[in-house]
């Protein structure tokens, strides 16, 4: 249906098939006509993917003709964002600018452009918001401190909002003009700047598509030499049990081997080629992005109290006793679940054997022995807990 | 002394320990403070009894700091007992005899019967070792004891003990000591398996001294070496030479151990225990039994104590302000002065 590729996004011979070419002046030049072609707003969507807003119960404002009378009709909106249908804007357009019907504001015919948006308000919003930011491109980079860059985008936000409500919009533009005026080599550097990033990004992606088409293309050859291969080893077998007075399973099972042989040898070639270069790039970029983690020695807890370390040395085979026998023999580890580790207890025993051993018992009433003494250098200063 | 000493800045863990700090004794000392505490708690009792009857004392014949420390030993036996009824493990049954042995150098028998204080220090040992059992199987399993029989003294020995719950036992230091045998030079490796008898046996030791004053007096190594010693004489020699050169000094203490524990270690005669207890009901503190006369006046006298600190209470939120105005009532305020000046 011709009526359906625009919606497509494909060319329309503009007027080609109705008889709005009756209209117009033998002269006028006939324009094949796209939505990116003659009409300079609206969304821009070169991958067609956009589809132009259109409803059953579209009427155009100006001629009361709709979808009914005419199913070919196709309303665009003006540049003060008013619809009606092409035909009308080809009737008052045509011979120049002319006021708008609703409004009265003077519009020129390639000012019209297609509708994307249902409601008009976001239509004009994302018209205006486009040109902002093409203006008004500056980076966090471009500033020396956060405060300054919110302070710009409030700045931006503002003007933004000013020109979608209409509030004072030739005290707006005059801004606009003054900061382009300021800022014109900044705004063009960062015109470049986007653009180069948008070309790297249609680079890469052009690149992995080759890619992907170049591995295709070798999965297909590879296919094609086995099955060949396949082919030829058939009618070998076949000519040598013609031939041969050999035993014929011994003869089979030798060219299977081989076969074999053959396709282990293609499968790590291809390894080698094609997965082993992706890799090494992914390995690449990672390396890039990942930040590496200085892992700092660790260093343990110091105190000021002497537990008797010196005084015993750990087996290192472990001990045989009573206590530990069941951890011991405890070959699945179902004991130490819990981060139980039985040298710990070992060495806590040893150290209750050794601790104060050479610790002479007080003799008589000498009252310092009772109560609490306490050396005032361990006063505050120590962790542990007296146990 | 040898190379094994500590560094001079560092003070071992054992010195930083509640137990070498406040429950270190010398004998001397220690038979000091029971007989200053047997004292103090008859004079105490002999003038609450002449309060009531007056010449009511002069026939009791109030016990003695040793007949105290005859019924706390024998007490001290049947804890055992019923560690082995619980099969409570070996830690429960030191700390239960240690705290017990504790109370009794803060308060006296004629007070808090030993009887109660048992179950109570048991309890509470079953929960500072971390092998907690539930109070209604607890008493459900000794023979007429109520819940309150065990909780109402709780506080009471927990204060008593400083909150200090953490024991060094002598039983881990005998583990140790044994584990550190096997790592004597020539030690054959059936040693252990050989020995295991002999461990028992020293371990038996080390049951036996929880009835004498060894753990006030020595260190846990000290008594399990003894302990060791007494089965095993040989390789504790060799393995306190391998520990100090110089092990003279060790080695008097660790005969001096052995003496004790040889000589005072079996539970006391049952039929003594028994002649202490009779009279023990008789000199008790009257005002620590329910229902007598002393008891209900105690009572009465606290409770208007109580009172009258509620009404002294009340009366302070009474007035008008509640952080005081005393501060500045006493002060003369002119009224010429800043605030700053209120205090000259």
């Amino acid at each position: 249906m011709a009526s359906r590729s625009w919606l497509q996004g494909k060319t329309v011979k503009k007027g080609g098939a109705v008889g709005s070419n009756g209209h117009t002046r033998p002269t006028t030049p006939q324009v094949q006509s796209t939505s990116t072609t003659i009409f300079g707003g609206g969304v821009k969507d070169p991958s067609g993917r956009t589809a132009e807003y259109f409803s059953m119960d579209d009427q155009c404002p100006v001629c009361k003709s709709d979808r009914y009378l005419n199913p070919k009709l196709r309303l665009l909106v003006s540049s003060c964002y008013h619809k009606m249908c092409e035909s009308c804007i080809d009737r008052l357009f045509t011979l120049g600018p002319a006021p708008c019907p609703i409004c009265n504001t003077v519009l020129r015919k390639l000012a019209f452009t297609p509708q994307t948006f249902e409601d008009l308000g976001v239509e004009k919003e994302v018209a205006i918001r486009r040109r902002i930011a093409k203006e008004f491109n500056k980076r966090r980079e471009d500033f020396n401190d956060l405060r300054s860059f919110n302070d710009y985008l409030e700045q931006v936000e503002d003007i933004a909002f000013n020109l979608i409500n209409d509030i004072d919009v030739p005290e707006t533009e005059k801004r606009i003009a003054v900061y382009k005026a300021a800022n014109a080599a900044l705004i063009t550097l960062n015109l470049q700047r986007e653009e180069a990033y948008a070309l790297a990004l249609k680079e890469q992606e052009e690149f992995e598509r080759h890619e992907r088409e170049q591995r295709a293309a070798e999965l297909l050859r590879e296919e094609e030499t086995e099955r060949a291969e396949k082919e030829k080893e058939r009618q070998e077998i076949i000519d040598k049990l013609e031939t041969s007075e050999k035993d014929a399973a011994k003869l089979i099972a030798k060219s299977r081997a081989n076969t074999l042989k053959r396709s282990s040898n293609r499968v790590s070639s291809m390894s080698r080629l094609g997965l082993g270069v992706d890799y090494a790039k992914m390995l690449k970029t990672r390396s890039k992005t990942a930040s590496t983690v200085l892992d700092v020695p660790h260093v343990p807890f110091q105190d000021n109290w002497y537990s008797f370390e010196d005084m015993y040395v750990l087996k290192p085979g472990g001990y045989d006793d009573l206590y530990s026998e069941t951890v011991r023999k405890d070959r699945e580890g179902i004991m130490r679940g819990g981060g139980y580790r039985v040298e710990e207890a070992w060495e806590r025993a040893l150290r209750f054997a050794v601790a104060g051993l050479d610790l002479l018992p007080l003799e008589g009433l000498d009252p310092t022995s009772e109560g609490i003494q306490i050396e005032p250098s361990l006063v505050g200063g120590d962790i542990v807990l007296a146990s | 002394m040898s190379s094994a000493s500590p560094p001079a800045t560092k003070k071992s863990v054992y010195e930083g320990s509640t137990q070498f700090k406040n429950w270190r004794y010398s004998p001397e000392k220690l038979a000091h403070v029971r007989s200053t505490l047997n004292q103090a708690a008859v004079a105490v009792i002999k003038r609450t009894f002449e309060a009531y009857e007056p010449g009511s004392s002069a026939n009791v014949l109030f016990l003695t700091a040793d007949e105290e420390h005859l019924l706390v030993k024998h007490y001290i036996a049947t804890i055992t007992q019923l560690c082995s009824l619980f099969r409570f493990p070996e830690e429960v049954e030191a700390t239960a005899i240690s705290y017990f042995k504790r109370f009794y150098l803060k308060n006296t028998v004629m007070d808090w019967h030993p009887k109660n204080v048992m179950l109570t220090t048991l309890f509470l040992a079953t929960k500072t070792t971390n092998n907690p059992i539930s109070l209604e199987t607890y008493t459900t399993h000794i023979k007429s004891t109520t819940a309150s029989d065990v909780l109402d003294l709780e506080f009471l020995v927990a204060q008593s003990l400083g909150f200090e719950f953490s024991v060094w036992h002598a039983h881990r230091a005998l583990w140790g000591v044994w584990l550190d045998f096997q790592s004597l030079p020539d030690t054959a490796a059936d040693w252990p398996q050989a020995h295991r008898d002999a461990y028992e046996t020293a371990l038996g030791y080390v049951r036996a001294s929880r009835l004498t004053d060894v753990e006030f007096i020595f260190t846990p190594s000290q008594i399990a070496l003894a302990a060791v010693s007494l089965t095993l004489p040989e390789e504790s020699y060799k393995w306190l030479k391998s520990k100090y050169p110089s092990y003279n000094a060790v080695e008097t203490t660790v005969n001096k151990i052995k003496t004790i524990i040889q000589s005072l270690s079996r539970p006391p005669d049952v039929e003594s225990v028994r002649e202490v207890d009779r009279r023990l009901r008789l000199c008790k503190n009257p005002e620590k039994i329910v229902g007598s006369k002393a008891y209900l006046a105690r009572k009465a006298e606290q409770e208007k104590k109580a009172e009258e600190k509620r009404n002294r209470k009340a009366v302070e939120a009474g007035e008008d302000d509640p952080f005081g105005f005393e501060l500045g009532r006493s002060t003369i305020v002119d009224d010429d002065d800043d605030d700053d000046d209120d205090d000259n």
